[in-house]
């Protein structure tokens, strides 16, 4: 579904990702896990068209989409729940799922806003209140309904757990298990390794920017020097 | 007492106008971070268009659509042909670009017209005045009160009711977030100056007939008032551009009647000191926003 | 004053000599092949609009932040000249009524121009503390309006005050018995501006302006308090431009509220930008373009102007030369340069500097390795119960740590443990909701909570950051002098060593003229930590210093964080995600998780910890 090849992308002078190459099929679960300043953020910026890539192609369902504007992506099927969630604070939870909904049709909006109702029934209690009132466990299930709302094909998140109680961090991981049943196809950046390989169908581990180590979730949770990189010695 | 009343009247008609062009800088400055300089060669520009069209022969009533039309063009084309290119770029360079483009829309006029002053008639209702009690008000300044309510009403409607007005409140948050969400950056953007053309559009049919003149630099003023009241009221916050458009306007009206004689003349001086003053000392304007620096 | 005698006094001077020369050369060159009447006047007027250009650059140039003002002052300076220098029989006719018996003042032109130029120095300085309170920094929208409604506050007053100004259409007519008529004044004025712009470009003053340019917040927590130079930059700046306003209507021999306004501030910001705004040659250069391109359109926009016989004011190109064709030249010239080249045709290039580096050996040898310091200071930093909340989130909640001089630190944790933000707080940049820190040695304790960013780091707590905050524009040796150069101030506690050696030690040596922006991640981070090192701190703060980093280039930074705080004898507090970097580093390590301090003691023993393991493994590892 997502063919990522030799994806390299730079700050000025500085490569971030360095020739960095997955894949993701769909109705899968990835996990891509990496210590901080791994790159990891930068590949989803670089695939959700944020960062523009140096060398190498992103194609999505056969389509090259590599360097494409982040408007013409969401359209193209792939939604991004960004690093700090980056809710709108000032608007309220139905306004923020609207413009999740931007490019569906009015009626179809309505049937999803429904739906997120639903499925988070924490938002329908606050629907009409500020986004910027919402505690951190809510404010991040919104950011994952705003996703939503554009029916994407994949789905691609940044830190889900980030800043969160453990408690909530429960949430947002039986979450992804509901959101997995429901047979969506997920790409989830998560520094919760053990966490996030539980849930994953396969992950990668990014290192200084490279893809370190691939393989199914339970494979890589039994590679106990992988854990290296997280906890040293 | 009175005088305080009619004050107050003069004050609002005056802060309207101000409210809609600050409103117009202030939606700008949201999704665009781009203080526009050139906000005022949108009067300039509707001026003209209004001297030709009088001078043909066109009546005032046709001149409401033609300078909001007008407005809205330039408005689009300016930002076709200048400021579409420089997005995203530093605040230094947006700020030149928008001054550059405030001269060269002036000096075009300067080249083809002339520098004189054009003078065309103003319709012959908006030096009358009607009396309550002894209270003498002008129609002028109760017609550009009622309209710019209306205008602000709408144009409350469109931002809270409309995908578009989400779209642009959303942007003007995050412009980044936005993208991800689907919002088209171009059309945000367009839009943001279809809306702040046609509010300034609103603007220029009083500021015009007001004023019954129109030349090259004519965009100055307006473009300064627009300015400082985005700016007094706090630039981010649309609210606070059009409570910065009133408290200008009030401002100005009461310390010209308030000033000795002597020094009355001095009037605009006096207010931009103030205005000054305001910034050293909240320098974020009157309606905070909070931005917190991320290290 | 200057960090360095030859580079920065002796080579700056003679290249503003060398500038000088040419500048007024060209002019004079243009002056004799055409010598007619009117060239004679262009070449006055250039050399006029250079000294109020170079004026503006040394304030627009250093600090980034864009001034519509400086005509304003112009305005300022040339009304209170004309008013003192006019003779009072001239004045009578005009300003019969001004106030403070300024009718009866009859004092020669060069007094009246002291007296001018001190008076905007006044005005300068309160709109410095204006300009200062608004947090001005490079692109501030707030303090570019200010110095906007200076202009329009100069401009209403000489319109509306005729008592002093003579008003808007009378003007002041400017008659001690003539006009200038010697451009030896002139000359002396761009002479003393070129040779003030370049100095201050290569002082103390100017470079940390330049650093606060370039970043505004890495500056201050450095040390740099951004607001002395950005006065002083303004002051200076504004002291040239009064000297060129007074001339110019000394020269015109009248003044009017509309010379100096929006015409003349987009003369001159033109010819700033086009050039190069942060180079005192492209300002230079900036005027002679414009100065000779307006004058061309201003000649092919005159009746009757014909070319090979040609007229052009015929058709078919008669739409385009027309009268006033200069105005559009230089709206189109600001428009064009903003979108293709913001920063002008030079940038920062200048004369002497290119000179320098020529004649540089780029081969010299690396300075001598410094020898590592017997922590001999005993400075201890104690941070006690910090709590700091966001809104209704807890980011640190009674956190705490002690470091001693000398000993490294080692703060480890999750995303969103909380780690930079403790930085933050005990760097300045994050205010504490409670709590304290001090840092105490020989002299006693000082408690430094309510400090801000600057004096925090000039009491030796120097930080880095994260995210990498370098001087970009500057080489890497600049930046690493702007640490010397404010240690030099701070009286710093630890020990100063010679950029150069610490450029060296850091493995820079042959990049030591690279722009900042240039380097790779790896050196960008060294970089960083040679920067910190230089302002002598007592304790380094340090940001995630692996980020971003490969594997062997992490074990690599061990040492150098090592070394490097040894040579300067300084405390270490880092950052890190990455247990074993922090390990192999750390003497002690503290492990922060959801705002608070969980465990701490010796790297064994944290990594031995079940709390930490824990929280690093995720619960099903714990």
């Amino acid at each position: 579904m997502l063919q990522i090849t030799g994806l390299t992308t730079r700050y000025g002078s500085i490569s971030a990702l360095r020739s960095a190459s997955l894949e993701v099929r769909s109705g899968e679960v990835v996990g891509l896990i990496g210590p901080n300043g791994a790159g990891k953020t930068t590949l989803l910026g670089s695939i959700a068209g944020l960062l523009s890539p140096a060398e190498g192609t992103v194609s999505f369902e056969g389509t090259d989409i590599t360097g494409a504007a982040p408007e013409k992506l969401l359209r193209a099927g792939i939604a991004l729940v960004p690093e700090h969630r980056r809710i709108f604070v000032d608007l309220t939870c139905e306004e923020n799922l609207k413009i999740g909904g931007i490019t569906v049709s009015k009626s179809e909006r309505a049937v999803l806003l429904e739906e997120m109702a639903d499925t988070f029934p924490v938002l329908r209690d606050k629907w009409t209140t500020p986004a910027g009132f919402l505690s951190g466990g809510e404010a991040q299930q919104l950011a994952i309904a705003r996703a939503l709302m554009s029916k994407p094909r994949l789905l691609m998140m940044d830190e889900p757990s980030l800043g969160l109680a453990p408690v909530l961090v429960d949430v947002v991981f039986d979450l992804i298990a509901t959101l997995k049943e429901q047979g969506r196809t997920l790409l989830v950046v998560e520094q919760n390794a053990t966490r996030m390989l539980e849930v994953s169908d396969r992950a990668y581990v990014l290192r200084s920017g490279e893809v370190a180590a691939e393989g199914t979730g339970a494979e890589l949770l039994e590679r106990s020097d992988l854990f290296d990189t997280f906890v040293g010695g | 007492m009175l005088s305080l009343l009619q004050n107050l009247i003069d004050g609002l008609g005056r802060g309207s106008i101000y409210a809609l062009l600050a409103l117009g800088v202030a939606v700008i400055f949201g999704v665009m971070h781009l203080l526009n300089f050139a906000h005022g060669e949108l009067i300039t520009v509707s001026g003209y268009v209004a001297f030709w069209a009088l001078g043909a022969g066109w009546s005032w009533w046709v001149m409401v659509p033609l300078i909001i039309v007008t407005s809205v063009a330039t408005s689009l084309v300016i930002e076709r042909v200048a400021f579409s290119r420089v997005r995203g770029a530093s605040d230094f360079t947006l700020l030149l670009t928008s001054f550059g483009v405030h001269f060269v829309v002036s000096a075009i006029f300067l080249l083809y017209v002339s520098a004189s002053v054009k003078n065309f008639s103003r319709p012959g209702w908006v030096a009358d005045t009607f009396s309550i009690g002894s209270l003498n008000v002008e129609i002028f300044d109760m017609v550009v009160i009622v309209v710019t309510i209306v205008t602000l009403i709408g144009t409350t409607l469109l931002l809270q009711r409309t995908m578009f007005g989400l779209a642009l409140r959303a942007a003007a948050a995050d412009f980044d977030t936005a993208r991800l969400m689907g919002v088209k950056s171009d059309s945000v953007i367009r839009g943001a100056f279809a809306l702040s053309g046609f509010l300034a559009g609103i603007a220029a049919i009083f500021w015009l007939m007001r004023a019954g003149s129109v030349q090259p630099s004519a965009g100055i003023d307006p473009m300064l008032k627009g300015v400082l009241a985005a700016l007094i009221g706090g630039l981010a916050s649309l609210r606070g551009a059009v409570l910065g458009g009133f408290a200008l306007g009030l401002a100005e009206v009461f310390l010209r009647s308030w000033l000795p004689d002597s020094i009355a003349s001095l009037t605009e001086g006096v207010v931009f000191v103030l205005i000054a003053l305001l910034f050293i000392f909240r320098p974020q304007g009157l309606i905070a926003t909070a931005t917190a620096e991320r290290v | 004053m200057f960090p360095d005698l030859r580079r920065d006094v002796i080579f700056p001077f003679g290249g503003a000599v060398a500038l000088f020369a040419l500048f007024a050369g060209i002019a004079l060159s243009y002056q004799a092949l055409l010598g007619t009447g009117s060239a004679e006047r262009l070449v006055t007027v250039m050399l006029i609009d250079a000294i109020v250009v170079v004026g503006i650059q040394i304030y627009v140039g250093n600090t980034g932040i864009l001034s519509f003002g400086h005509i304003g002052f112009g305005a300022i300076a040339g009304y209170a000249f004309a008013v003192l220098a006019i003779s009072p029989t001239e004045k009578a006719k005009r300003i019969a009524d001004a106030p403070f018996g300024l009718d009866l003042v009859d004092m020669g032109p060069w007094l009246a121009l002291a007296i001018a130029v001190a008076v905007t120095l006044v005005a300068a300085t309160i709109i410095g503390i204006g300009l200062a309170r608004s947090g001005a920094e490079s692109g501030a929208v707030a303090a570019t309006v200010i110095t906007l409604a200076l202009l329009f506050v100069t401009h209403e007053v000489a319109r509306n005050w005729p008592e002093v100004t003579g008003g808007d259409r009378a003007g002041l007519a400017f008659r001690i018995g003539g006009a200038l008529d010697s451009r030896i004044p002139i000359f002396i004025a761009l002479f003393v501006g070129i040779v003030t712009a370049r100095l201050f470009a290569q002082s103390r003053m100017g470079r940390l302006a330049v650093a606060a340019r370039e970043d505004n917040l890495a500056a201050r927590a450095m040390g740099v308090n951004p607001l002395v130079q950005q006065m002083v930059a303004l002051l200076l700046s504004v002291a040239i431009v009064s000297v060129g306003a007074a001339l110019k209507v000394y020269e015109d021999g009248s003044i009017l509220p509309d010379d100096f306004f929006f015409d003349f501030t987009l003369l001159t910001l033109v010819m700033l930008i086009v050039g190069g705004r942060n180079s005192v040659t492209g300002a230079l250069l900036g005027v002679t373009l414009m100065t000779a391109g307006r004058e061309l359109a201003r000649r092919l926009g005159q009746d009757g102007f014909e070319i090979f016989g040609i007229g052009l004011d015929e058709a078919p190109l008669d739409w385009i030369f027309r009268e006033n064709l200069q105005t559009v030249f230089l709206g189109l010239s600001m428009l064009g340069f903003m979108i293709w080249r913001p920063k002008g045709l030079l940038d920062d290039w200048e004369l002497d500097e290119w000179f320098h580096r020529r004649i540089e050996r780029s081969d010299a040898p690396a300075p001598e390795r410094l020898s590592e310091l017997d922590s001999a200071a005993d400075a201890t930093l104690t941070v006690s119960d910090i709590d700091v909340r966001f809104g209704g989130f807890n980011a640190l909640t009674g956190a705490g740590i002690t470091a001693k001089q000398g000993e490294i630190v080692g703060i480890i944790g999750p995303n969103g443990a909380g780690k930079t933000t403790f930085v933050n707080v005990i760097t300045g940049m994050v205010p504490a909701t409670a709590g304290e820190f001090s840092i105490s040695d020989g002299d006693g304790t000082s408690v430094l909570t309510k400090e801000p960013s600057f004096r925090l780091s000039r009491r030796g707590l120097v930080r880095t950051f994260q995210n990498l905050r370098l001087f970009g524009a500057l080489t890497v040796r600049e930046n690493v002098e702007i640490g010397s150069l404010v240690a030099r101030q701070g009286g710093a506690k630890a020990a100063l060593r010679d950029p150069d050696a610490l450029i060296a030690e850091a493995g820079l040596w042959e990049h030591r003229n690279r722009r900042a922006n240039e380097l790779d991640y790896g050196n960008s981070r060294r970089l960083e930590l040679a920067r910190a090192a230089a302002t002598a701190p007592t304790f380094l703060l340090l940001d995630e210093p692996t980020s971003g980093m490969s594997d062997s280039e992490s074990v690599a930074m061990i040492e150098q964080v090592r070394h490097m705080a040894a040579t300067v004898g300084a405390g270490v507090i880092v950052i890190d995600h990455d247990l074993a970097f922090i390990t192999g580093i750390s003497d002690r390590i503290y492990v922060f998780d959801q705002g608070t301090v969980i465990a701490e003691g010796t790297p064994d023993e944290v990594q031995n910890d079940p709390h930490v393991q824990a929280v690093y493994l995720g619960s099903a590892a714990g």
